[in-house]
């Protein structure tokens, strides 16, 4: 029994290892944006496997639950969104990015060799214990929710700040970042006709020009100036 | 059992494939995803050395990290999604300004 299970674990290793290396290849490798979010998912789910063998089942659920799930939901949204074809093959406009890129890897790839090759590993080698309760839920939580309560709390406001700025940029109407006198290009059909004005509900930056303009054809004129004053601040 | 260096190879040439995905890649979308790779690259360390250690705090900070790449990636899909708008383009050659 004993010389079995280190076999089956390294099988496994093996396994999921060479199925993230795989996937990993084809997200860089494809042209097509939703074959690498696939293979990215992938990736994601040969981690949360590996995650698995490392006793680390609460990081595996998370891993499957917030990447695969969440992230790569919003991934796959966006790119059906923009609706992004295939990338086109053109001439780069830095030439010589591919060539660096390879040797960087190389160079990256022989730092980590070196170091996990020649570094005095016989000194020291840790080995896995056989059963610890280090990876379960009940001490991550502890060590969250005591040792660690500030890090989780910022990590919560850095959440709400990304939420703020999220809505903030995929916003679709931009009148009250743009909108200035000389700025507003379209203009209701309605308004420019002169005749009844047509109003939608919750148009409020049309009802506030329609009203400046009934003002100004009725021919008060303190409210109107006041009233477009306002809307230009904007 | 596995060597903790098996872990910490793999990790390494994930965060590489993830570096060379960020060079040479062109489009937006696949440059955040070889991101992404990155991170996780990373967590696999962090949780390998956490579980051969016996210690949570890595762990823990695979969570931070996980954290972190979910408003990273609304964020920038939120970038992306108005780069888009602008220029009808995700190639990163078209964004070369840093006006919309």
């Amino acid at each position: 029994m004993s010389d079995v299970l280190p076999s089956i674990s390294q099988l496994l290793f093996v396994l999921f290892g060479a199925m993230a290396l795989g996937c990993a290849v084809a997200v860089v490798a494809q042209r097509n944006p939703l074959y690498s979010a696939i293979s990215l998912v992938g990736v994601f789910v040969s981690l949360a496997c590996l995650y698995l063998t490392l006793q680390a089942p609460f990081i595996a659920a998370i891993q499957v639950i917030v990447y695969a799930g969440a992230i790569m939901v919003l991934v796959v949204f966006v790119i059906m969104l923009l609706n992004v074809e295939e990338e086109v093959r053109r001439p780069l406009r830095l030439r010589y990015l591919v060539p660096v890129g390879v040797l960087l890897a190389a160079v990256l790839v022989g730092e980590a060799a070196f170091m996990l090759q020649l570094g005095n590993y016989a000194a020291y080698t840790p080995t896995m214990p056989a059963s610890s309760d280090v990876g379960l839920t009940a001490s991550i939580g502890t060590g969250m929710f005591t040792k660690y309560l500030l890090p989780f709390e910022v990590t919560s406001v850095l959440i709400l700040m990304a939420m703020v700025g999220a809505i903030t940029l995929a916003r679709q109407g931009r009148t009250p970042l743009l909108a200035a006198p000389g700025n507003v290009t379209e203009e209701p059909a309605a308004l420019t006709a002169g005749g009844d004005v047509l109003l939608k509900p919750g148009d409020t930056a049309a009802t506030g020009r329609a009203f400046a303009r009934e003002q100004i054809r009725t021919g008060d004129a303190a409210a109107p100036s006041e009233v477009s004053r306002e809307e230009g601040e904007r | 059992m596995i060597p903790l260096t098996w872990y910490l190879a793999l990790s390494a040439v994930l965060f590489t494939i993830g570096v060379v995905g960020v060079i040479v890649k062109r489009n937006a979308i696949q440059m955040f995803m070889c991101i992404e790779l990155m991170l996780n690259a990373v967590n696999l360390t962090f949780v390998a050395f956490s579980s051969y250690f016996g210690d949570v705090t890595g762990q823990l900070f695979v969570f931070i990290v996980m954290t972190v790449a979910a408003a990273e990636a609304a964020v920038g899909l939120g970038i992306i999604i108005a780069i888009f708008r602008n220029r009808e383009s995700l190639d990163v050659d078209d964004a070369s300004v840093l006006r919309l």
